[in-house]
């Protein structure tokens, strides 16, 4: 494999040669390949579907590395790899297949309830041009806290749990944070409910505080028919626990990942479920102004929806893509979940990616009031759009998410997910930036019921 | 316009009666009302409404319904033909507007503004953007395939199950159309205050949120005890920017709400528009609020064209006031080959005393402004409903409903607590969608009428709302 030419050296100790997780890689400039930082791995993202498919049909004969520039891969224990393997042949098959696509459609637009608007927030954008003498850019709000369970989640898993029953598999695994890089448990829940819905047995692994931290999750995940398994620890420690599992069960169960992290195809594949987001975007934009936007505005927690809103703009050199992660009590507290402002290249889960570790390149815990920020990796996909520049990433404070959150609801009649409330609050200080009608889109990745609690507990400044 | 022709084919002359006994004092345009008089709860044998020169309106109600003495329209069959409402707000005898002297100005303002808008164009486009991009329309017509395969009997017959979800649109509930065409109306009469009541609530929340979204002042009128039960959604209307007032009189809950909300509303009427939640209330607040939901149902008609070439079969929704029934009916009351059938709350059962199931238990009477069937004792006083769900905790039913049974085009029957419990879980279980409580009451009513209809029947159910706000209910209930 391809991931053993590089070595691998902490400041401290050389480690051998072992692929396994947690290696931290420091690279000084010489040793990175300019070659590398090609847009290597990009299919066309317009909808020109066809062409893109027919690059995937290729890839069909010869399962490929899953590489972003130097990011991502399969850095995982051989018994996963000829399980990966085929995970991909049959991901490349159903993007072919018009029968599944026209299946996959019909379940979108009538058990999710796609379309999602793009939304003109009249009042928010009048907010911030009453700042600016009147002057400012129009925002635009992609509604996925529209969709059926209340978050972009349900995109993926709707997908994912017909290729597992296309695979003949009647189980299906997944890790739920109380949100990690889920949403607040939105990841058990959309599996739960997709699998409900398709007959599939269901078995949700959770860190035990993160059960205590929503414990409504839970109640929802049983309800719709999962069982939830607790793992001590959070989000991290149940996905080692649900991959563990899946390893164990190689051929009986379907690992669902629930976003764009993890061994290759799982980026991959997520970001491709969650690219409906951008090509709505980028026809109802046509639509409503005749042109693209000049902004594109995302939280990122490990990275799915923004992956999903950012994929369909990315040769589209006129229109920013701008990360929002968690800044937790403050970059500089160590409290936070600032991945690709604070973290360092090293493998996580399967992957090679940002992430927060300290000096031993041992994870370390991440913080937010948006649970579902406190992934304390990134998708691959994402460290290698800032690494080339095409994306920008800023943060929000817990108190800023929170201030967003109040002030969406009070202007627009919306409760963003805390999570989503990150990108909101970064307008404040995007929109003073930005010229008299320009537009911005500001994806919405989930509605914010679930955190109406938070919200009231949180101590008003 | 339906309006015009009613009064012209309907003559109200024909509505005189005889009043058995003695009235009540006619209410007067004092602004100080106890709460008994502002409950409009009459002795049940007559009603006094007002009258106005030369015209008299009044009607008997007896236990014995042939006793009756006139009816109020010439009795006709072709549901084309009925007045629904005729020129007084009247749905056959049900309806009206028994309200005070000083928000008949009002209403009738209200009507004629609402008259306007229903042909003008600038409005019904503005009102189609927002259904459209802010609240999400249109919903989707969703073929619950596991549900129908439940259903199947043994011979591999059975019919078709569609799920209309209402769940998905903003908010999570139908309520929202209404909200918004309401408020809509209200910025156009130039008013600037909102009222509204609630009970568990969703209707708050969707008010609320209407407001913020058009900056309007909002106030809220909620039981006191319901703010205790739902402290949460008593937070989330205050965080959408509205004022959410306590009520302590009578049983602290929605009909008192209601009422104090009707009293701020004559106190305040100039300035202020009260949307009302449901079909219920004075004329015109059932014909605008059901015109408002009528969108489900017209959905419905071109989706069901699309899916299978065809009309539903039968339509099935929950009932409490009924506005999210008379939203999916309404398009379809016209054709008798369409079955429409309306599922109450039966609570902890209809012999039980603690159920909301008015269209069966209750007998006609006048609440907040309308005639129609309401659950009232021996003395006219409300009986306080029951049901798990507060939604359907409703004392009386929209006027249209009560017309609509009367005339045998609607069907109503109920379901229990415990039934609708266990509907909420099938239905988790089998799509993988959490309905509100009260929606799974209409998902019971499936238990008994699937394995009545014959193979292929198209039945569509108004998913009027999701569950996410029962589950902490149905889990203590259902112990998971």
């Amino acid at each position: 494999m391809e991931t053993h030419h590089f070595h691998f050296k902490t400041r401290r100790h050389n480690y051998p040669q072992v692929v396994c997780a947690n290696h931290r890689v420091t690279t000084s400039k010489s040793n990175v390949n300019p070659s590398v930082l090609r847009l290597h791995n990009y299919g066309n993202p317009t909808a020109d579907l066809a062409k893109e498919r027919a690059v995937s049909a290729d890839e069909t004969k010869r399962p490929s590395t899953g590489k972003f520039g130097r990011f991502g891969g399969k850095f995982v224990p051989e018994t996963l790899i000829s399980c990966l393997e085929q995970l991909e042949v049959v991901f490349h098959q159903v993007l072919q297949d018009p029968e599944f696509q026209e299946e996959l459609s019909t379940a979108l637009n009538d058990y999710v309830g796609r379309e999602t608007p793009l939304y003109y927030a009249e009042r928010l954008t009048a907010h911030y041009k009453a700042q600016n003498m009147g002057r400012g850019p129009d925002i635009y709000i992609k509604r996925e806290d529209l969709a059926h369970c209340g978050a972009h989640k349900m995109n993926n898993a709707l997908a994912q749990a017909m290729i597992a029953k296309r695979m003949g598999l009647t189980a299906v695994v997944a890790a739920t944070g109380a949100g990690a890089a889920t949403g607040a448990g939105q990841h058990g829940i959309a599996t739960a409910a997709a699998c409900a819905k398709f007959g599939l047995s269901c078995t949700i692994f959770m860190g035990t505080a993160d059960m205590e931290k929503q414990p409504s999750s839970v109640d929802l995940m049983n309800l719709l028919g999962a069982k939830v398994r607790p793992t001590a620890g959070s989000f991290k420690d149940a996905t080692s626990d649900s991959i563990r599992d899946w390893t164990e069960k190689l051929g009986e169960v379907y690992y669902l990942a629930g976003t764009a992290v993890g061994p290759h195809p799982c980026p991959t594949m997520v970001r491709e479920f969650q690219s409906v987001i951008g090509r709505e975007t980028r026809r109802q934009a046509a639509e409503k102004w005749g042109g693209t936007p000049d902004a594109v505005v995302a939280c990122v927690g490990s990275g799915s929806n923004a992956l999903g809103i950012f994929h369909e703009f990315v040769r589209d050199p006129t229109v920013r893509l701008i990360g929002v992660e968690a800044a937790g009590f403050g970059l500089n507290t160590g409290k936070h979940a600032a991945t690709l402002a604070a973290g360092e290249v090293g493998v996580y889960h399967g992957a090679m990616s940002y992430l927060l570790q300290d000096e031993e390149g041992q994870i370390t815990c991440p913080h937010s009031v948006g649970v579902g920020m406190e992934y304390p990796g990134v998708a691959p996909e994402l460290s290698f759009l800032k690494e080339t520049g095409r994306m920008e990433f800023y943060s929000a404070s817990d108190e800023e998410a929170v201030e967003a959150y109040r002030r969406v609801a009070r202007l627009e009649g919306i409760l963003p997910a805390l999570e989503a409330s990150h990108a909101f609050a970064y307008l404040e200080k995007l929109c003073p930036t930005m010229p008299d009608g320009a537009k911005i889109i500001i994806s919405c990745s989930g509605r914010g019921e679930k955190d109406t609690e938070t919200v009231f507990n949180y101590p008003i400044s | 316009m339906a309006i015009a022709a009613a009064a012209a084919a309907t003559s109200p002359t024909t509505a005189r009666t005889t009043a058995t006994l003695s009235p009540p004092p006619p209410i007067s345009s004092s602004s100080s009302y106890s709460s008994a008089q502002l409950n409009f709860g009459l002795p049940k044998s007559t009603a006094r409404p007002r009258t106005t020169a030369g015209l008299s309106i009044s009607c008997t109600m007896t236990r014995d319904a042939a006793a009756a003495v006139a009816v109020t329209e010439k009795d006709d069959s072709d549901p084309a033909l009925w007045s629904r409402p005729d020129a007084f707000g009247r749905f056959g005898k049900f309806g009206g507007k028994y309200v005070p002297e000083t928000l008949m100005y009002a209403l009738t303002e209200l009507e004629s503004a609402f008259n306007s808008i229903r042909n003008d164009p600038d409005f019904q486009a503005e009102l189609g953007g927002i259904l459209k991009d802010y609240v999400g329309r249109e919903t989707p017509l969703y073929f619950a395939e596991r549900l129908t395969d439940h259903y199947r009997r043994p011979n591999g017959e059975g019919p078709h199950i569609y799920l209309k979800r209402e769940d998905l649109n903003h908010t999570g509930a139908h309520k929202i159309n209404n909200a918004i065409g309401q408020v809509l109306l209200a910025k156009r009469l130039g008013k600037k205050r909102i009222i509204a009541e609630t009970g568990a609530g969703q209707h708050g929340v969707a008010t609320a949120t209407v407001c913020a979204r058009f900056g309007l002042e909002c106030i809220i009128y909620m039981g006191a005890q319901d703010m205790e039960r739902q402290a949460l959604n008593v937070f989330r209307m205050r965080l959408l920017g509205a004022e959410v007032r306590g009520v302590h009189s009578g049983t602290a809950t929605l009909k008192d709400a209601t009422s104090e909300a009707i009293r701020d509303w004559v106190t305040n009427v100039e300035s202020t528009h009260y949307i009302l939640g449901s079909v219920a209330g004075p004329h015109p607040y059932p014909m605008m609020v059901r015109e408002f939901h009528k969108v489900i149902g017209e959905e419905t008609r071109r989706q069901a064209m699309e899916k299978w070439g065809g009309k539903p079969d039968v339509l099935v929704a929950c009932v409490g006031g009924g506005s999210n029934a008379m939203g999916l009916f309404e398009d379809f009351v016209k054709d008798k080959d369409v079955r429409l059938i309306g599922v109450e709350a039966a609570g902890f059962g209809l012999d039980s005393g603690k159920h909301a199931a008015t269209l069966t238990k209750g007998e006609v009477g006048v609440l907040h402004g309308a005639m129609s069937y309401l659950l009232q004792d021996d003395d006219g006083q409300i009986i306080e409903p029951h049901s798990i769900s507060a939604g359907l905790d409703y004392p009386g039913v929209g006027p249209e409903h009560s017309f609509l049974k009367d005339k045998g085009r609607a069907e109503y029957y109920c379901v229990t607590d415990e039934e609708a419990l266990e509907a909420f879980k099938r239905v988790s279980r089998l799509e993988g969608i959490i309905p509100a409580l009260e929606t799974s009451h209409a998902l019971a009513y499936l238990e008994k009428l699937c394995p009545t209809l014959p193979d292929g029947t198209k039945v569509v159910l108004n998913c009027s709302g999701r569950g996410d706000k029962d589950v902490q209910t149905a889990i203590k209930y259902l112990k998971l």
